[in-house]
């Protein structure tokens, strides 16, 4: 096994087993890490819990709902500012949280009453909302607070809403996995089925495992709506509660990211009998070929052909000035999960960078299998890294950029290496056509950025020019290009505006009219 | 075609499934049986212009990926429109056992076997 050993690791002999550099001739029969398991003591790890992977990532998304944590107010303020799943009412559930605020008091004498007292009061100051989910913490499951029947007695008593509860305390589980796991069962077991949807087109589809993160959601939606597609509901960005209640009655699930979300669509599969596809909403050719399979599952693939070949003559061009000038950069793709292999092969084929590197945070043998089967030979791939580690990565492969979370971010900045965030993008959306070139814009500005030049020098020691004009980004990214390409009127850099996402919100799909008109 | 080219023809199907393809990587192995056998045997017989069971959601979705599979292999592999019915299958076939070796049976990932979702 190609396990790779990372010196500043030497005193957790465990960490061995979670890095392998791939080599001529491996397959995964001889190269994977292990993966989800509990973190190693003595390792500083970049996981979140369990109950973040509930909340944050999977439950939040949800936008008519008021989330509650049952637990101290910590629990749901940190980190609850730094998501970016927005939706199109306003923002709802990115402007308002929600805590009981728990204290020693409750933990000594119990926090029920304190419990039902919040959700009275929260649904009294949001009078349009009246869907709830309440979220379990360590503090409220440690003591054995019984969340469900507090629910049960506000719903009997308030027949006018409805209230779900996950119970998914930040000790359940390795890392936010656990949580994600958690919440996709919850969900299946207590409200799918509870309510049954209008149907109101021949072609009808759950998107699972997406969060709408600057928009991606209604980017791809916009898509399945030009084809004539109902988009039953969203699992879990932009989605609606009692949309989700709804799901029992999609024709296909349509799953993007496996990691968070194939849980719920694998119980859909056996309890339902709807079919799994899974799909990549990222670059062109992943993307055209996911929209052309929802095409043919329906038998529509000419609206799928018609949008594919729209959307790439108008955006094509532009996403080839900046392979033009990404060509051989080393990328290390350090993500928290599924974006390690939904990026991983079309980066390299779509925008020329190296992936040098790959990591999960909290993902699974299964996420790295798909991820390290996507990179060429020789990347290194790290299962739960540590900061050290990160750092002694950087040091040893010397990327142009890394894409990754804002904190461990933040470290590589320090070591003059630009990032991209990852999980909630710096300028995206990034999926759709016009939003892959976002993403490449966003990696040549990383990369390109003058102030990597000027941040490199010393003021205390090193001389600084001053028979020299400031340096462009375009200036730095255009030297070596040939004539050709530095004055081709075939390439252009990025068109589109500040904001792809709020147009959409305005347009009329005469697909969707017509079957409209004929139910 | 002998074992050599029969070989190399087998990794460049693999490397292909592999790089641009998610289905193979269901998460249990029971679902990465039902995958392959569904997914490539449709592969197979739309390659082979043979009828292909499209009738139940179940093998329609099989089949969605297994006709942009099939379109993948034809424009990247010319040597594929060269070869008769009998050594397409022949191809298929050590391709379905590679593709079973790779995602189940040689496959270190311990969450396989795990019985519930």
């Amino acid at each position: 096994m190609p396990y790779h050993k990372f010196k500043c690791s030497e005193c957790i002999p465990e960490r061995e087993k979670h890095a392998v550099m791939k080599g001529p001739g491996e397959d995964l029969s001889c190269a994977l890490p292990l993966g989800y398991l509990n973190t190693i003591p003595g390792t500083i790890s970049e996981r979140g819990c369990a109950y973040c992977g509930a909340k944050h990532v999977i439950g939040t998304p949800m936008k008519d709902v008021i989330h509650i944590s049952h637990g101290p107010v910590g629990c749901t303020y940190d980190t609850w500012q730094t998501k970016r799943y927005i939706s199109d009412n306003d923002n709802f559930q990115i402007k308002n949280t929600f805590a009981t605020d728990m204290k020693e008091k409750h933990i000594i004498f119990g926090a029920e009453k304190l419990l039902k007292q919040n959700i009275v009061e929260a649904f009294k100051a949001f009078p349009n909302i009246k869907r709830m989910t309440i979220y379990q913490t360590c503090a409220s499951a440690l003591i054995g607070d019984d969340i469900n029947a507090v629910a049960q007695e506000v719903m009997d008593e308030m027949p006018e809403v409805d209230i779900f509860v996950c119970n998914s305390p930040g000790f359940a589980g390795p890392s936010q996995s656990g949580g994600h796991h958690k919440i996709n069962i919850a969900w299946i077991n207590q409200k799918v089925g509870t309510v049954e949807p209008k149907i109101t087109s021949d072609y009808v589809i759950n998107y699972v495992g997406e969060y709408n993160i600057q928009g991606d959601q209604e980017v791809m939606q916009d898509y399945f709506k030009r084809m004539g597609i109902q988009v039953l509901s969203t699992f879990t960005g932009n989605g609606s509660y009692d949309d989700l209640r709804g799901m029992h009655r999609a024709h296909l699930n349509v799953l993007e990211c496996a990691r968070s979300a194939e849980y719920i669509c694998n119980e859909l599969r056996v309890r339902y009998g709807i079919p799994r596809l899974d799909i990549d909403g990222f670059g062109f050719e992943p993307l055209s070929a996911s929209l052309r399979k929802i095409g043919l599952f329906f038998g529509i693939e000419d609206r799928a052909q018609a949008i594919i070949d729209e959307e790439t003559a108008r955006w094509k061009p532009e996403l080839d000035w900046y392979k033009e000038r990404l060509k051989g950069k080393k990328v290390c793709l350090w993500p928290g999960g599924s974006k390690l292999w939904h990026w991983a092969n079309v980066i390299h084929e779509e925008m020329g960078v190296e992936v040098v590197s790959v990591y999960t945070k909290f993902g699974h043998q299964g996420d790295m299998e798909k991820g390290i089967a996507r990179c060429e030979e020789g990347a290194l791939a790290i299962d739960d890294p540590n900061e050290l580690e990160g750092l002694e990565a950087m040091e040893k492969l010397k990327p142009d950029v890394i894409f990754t979370g804002k904190r461990p971010g933040e470290v590589a900045k320090k070591v003059r290496v630009p990032y991209l965030n990852a999980h909630a993008y710096h300028n995206g959306p990034y999926k759709g056509y016009e939003g892959w070139v976002r993403f490449a814009r966003d990696i040549y500005n990383a990369i390109y950025s003058p102030i990597h030049q000027l941040s490199a020098l010393d003021i205390s020691k090193d001389e600084i020019p001053t028979d020299k004009g400031f340096a462009t980004a375009k200036m730095i990214s255009d030297v070596n290009l040939s004539d050709e390409v530095r004055n081709s009127t075939d390439l252009r850099e990025y068109t589109g505006g500040y904001d792809s996402v709020s147009k959409l919100r305005e347009k009329t799909y005469p697909y969707m009219e017509k079957q409209l008109a004929d139910v | 075609m002998g074992e050599d080219l029969l070989k190399a023809r087998v990794a460049q199907l693999e490397n292909y499934i592999m790089k641009k393809c998610l289905w193979q990587f269901h998460s249990r192995a029971w679902d990465r049986e039902k995958q392959n056998e569904g997914i490539l045997t449709k592969t197979m017989q739309i390659l082979c212009g043979e009828p292909v069971e499209k009738e139940s959601p179940a093998d329609r979705c099989y089949w969605v990926d297994a006709v942009c599979l099939a379109d993948a292999y034809k424009s990247k592999f010319d040597w594929i429109s060269s070869l008769n019915t009998n050594e397409i299958k022949r191809v298929m076939q050590g391709l379905k056992e590679r593709i079973d070796f790779v995602t189940i049976s040689g496959s270190l990932n311990e969450e396989l076997t795990v019985q519930q979702y």
